[in-house]
């Protein structure tokens, strides 16, 4: 098992996990969003493992009809993310380079492109991640595609996540949380940078699952965070907690 | 920083030249290994030096002033000012005093209530109370500390011992008035009065009282609106991701 193999499998293990973990309160109509945002990232984590893939395409009629699916599960996890990411550390210019007029031009070009490129593409046999058919030049577009927008997402959110990291007037595992989150995101956009100039091997798979790992690990912080705060009683006397004053 | 831990081995030969350091420990209630380690750091903290002195029935300000950064400490002991007095008082026992005058008549004159000491000494309120402006770069001046540091102890409710008594030299107060505060010395071991809080807020005038109540609940608000801001950030962000 080489690590790119093993941190592939714990990114899908782990975003499998907080998903389930985050069913009750889904179905309770707690953060719909961020639990649908799990079970994204763990169809595309899922789908980019041998195993899953083989198994599930050829369902899907045989002619990697999953990758497609595998990308566009990817666009919806970035489009959450970065719509909450936005909204929870309260960076409005970042909601709106995402679902303003420019961020929605990119997203339907991207969408667009995705589908035109796989199309334009010979790949009539299932083959993981297309590795079968990377000589194709329109497979490598609708590859750089693939990792283009979610960089492009993740370059807005990363900056305030990573502000809010260093920002004490944010509780402790906040800033914890908001770390994982804004470092994960920080590497999407190291990794996209990355394969636009040099082939960088094994770093391929590395780059990404771990930047899943540690977005997960930042969510599933501030899930473990919010199911504390339930638990304690709601506007609880502040005043008594100021008495040196 | 505390004292070197070769002057209170010879200091402590003097005070108790027969007794071990098993029952120095016994005496004063500090665990052997507390003792043990500072004594092999050759750093003795000024909390072990006054709890041996109190145990052994001697001030605790002139053991200290034996010992190298603290010389002078009994010559500065004084009466502490009015202001840092007041600045130990809660804001709550300010508030039922200015309601209890407010009730008062020529029968039933208002008496100040405060809190124990042990209850309300806070380091930050008396450094508020005897800065004249430049306490902050004075003291990083004297001791090398940087100002930010120095702010963040504050924060925190803390000083250390070396600063509290810079700081005290530098305001020009009482020596002993910092480590009241930071409670390394009983309030009647630094020369604060038991009645003192009392006897200042029973000296101000009616609008002097006021004014300090409203001051009090200006800073109170401030700290709360901060707090509630913060709140809502977090909140925000549990919202949303969590």
């Amino acid at each position: 098992m080489t690590a790119g193999f093993a941190v592939q499998v714990s990114a899908f293990a782990l975003s499998f996990l907080f998903a389930l973990f985050r069913l009750p309160d889904a179905i309770r109509g707690r953060n719909r969003s961020i639990f649908f945002c799990m079970v994204l990232i763990a169809v595309s984590t899922g789908l980019s493992l041998p195993l899953i893939y083989e198994f599930v395409d050829p369902l899907l009629g045989g002619f990697n009809l999953a990758n497609l699916l595998l990308r566009y599960s990817l666009y919806g996890v970035f489009v959450i993310l970065g719509l909450r990411g936005a909204a929870a550390f309260g960076a409005e210019w970042a909601r709106r380079l995402i679902v303003g007029p420019v961020g929605l031009v990119v997203l339907g070009l991207t969408v667009v492109l995705t589908a035109a490129f796989f199309l334009a593409s010979d790949i009539p046999v299932t083959s993981t991640g297309l590795l079968d058919y990377n000589d194709q030049v329109s497979v490598e577009v609708y590859g750089m595609l693939g990792r283009l927008y979610p960089a492009y997402v993740a370059a807005c959110v990363c900056a305030p996540a990573l502000a809010a990291a260093r920002n004490s007037r944010y509780r402790l595992p906040h800033r914890i949380g908001s770390g994982l989150f804004g470092v994960g995101l920080a590497v999407v956009v190291l990794f996209t940078a990355l394969t636009l100039v040099a082939d960088i091997g094994v770093f391929m798979l590395l780059l990404p699952f771990s930047a899943v790992i540690l977005v997960t690990l930042g969510l599933a912080v501030m899930w473990v965070s919010n199911r504390l705060q339930m638990r304690r009683p709601a506007g609880a006397a502040r005043l008594r907690n100021v008495t040196k004053m | 920083m505390g004292v070197s831990a070769k002057a209170f081995q010879s200091w402590r030969n003097r005070v108790a030249p027969n007794e071990s350091t098993a029952d120095l420990c016994r005496r004063t209630g500090i665990k052997r290994s507390t003792l043990a380690q500072q004594l092999v750091r050759g750093n003795v903290a000024v909390a072990t030096v006054v709890r041996v002195a109190r145990a052994y029935g001697q001030d605790p300000v002139a053991v200290l002033s034996e010992f190298d950064g603290f010389r002078g400490l009994a010559e500065g002991r004084r009466a502490p000012s009015a202001a840092e007095l007041i600045s130990q008082v809660p804001y709550q026992c300010i508030l039922e005093y200015v309601l209890a005058r407010a009730g008062a008549d020529q029968e039933h004159p208002a008496v100040p209530k405060v809190a124990g000491y042990a209850d309300s000494i806070a380091v930050r309120p008396w450094f508020d109370a005897v800065d004249p402006g430049d306490l902050r770069p004075k003291l990083s001046a004297a001791t090398g500390i940087a100002p930010q540091n120095i702010s963040a102890q504050l924060t925190a409710g803390r000083l250390a011992t070396r600063l509290a008594v810079e700081a005290a030299r530098q305001a020009g107060v009482s020596l002993t008035s910092g480590l009241v505060v930071t409670g390394v010395l009983q309030p009647e071991e630094g020369g604060w009065p038991p009645t003192g809080r009392e006897e200042a807020l029973a000296a101000l005038t009616d609008a002097e009282l006021v004014s300090l109540a409203r001051d009090r609940l200006d800073a109170l608000a401030k700290v709360l609106r901060k707090r509630e801001q913060d709140d809502k950030y977090d909140h925000a962000l549990l919202e949303n991701l969590g």
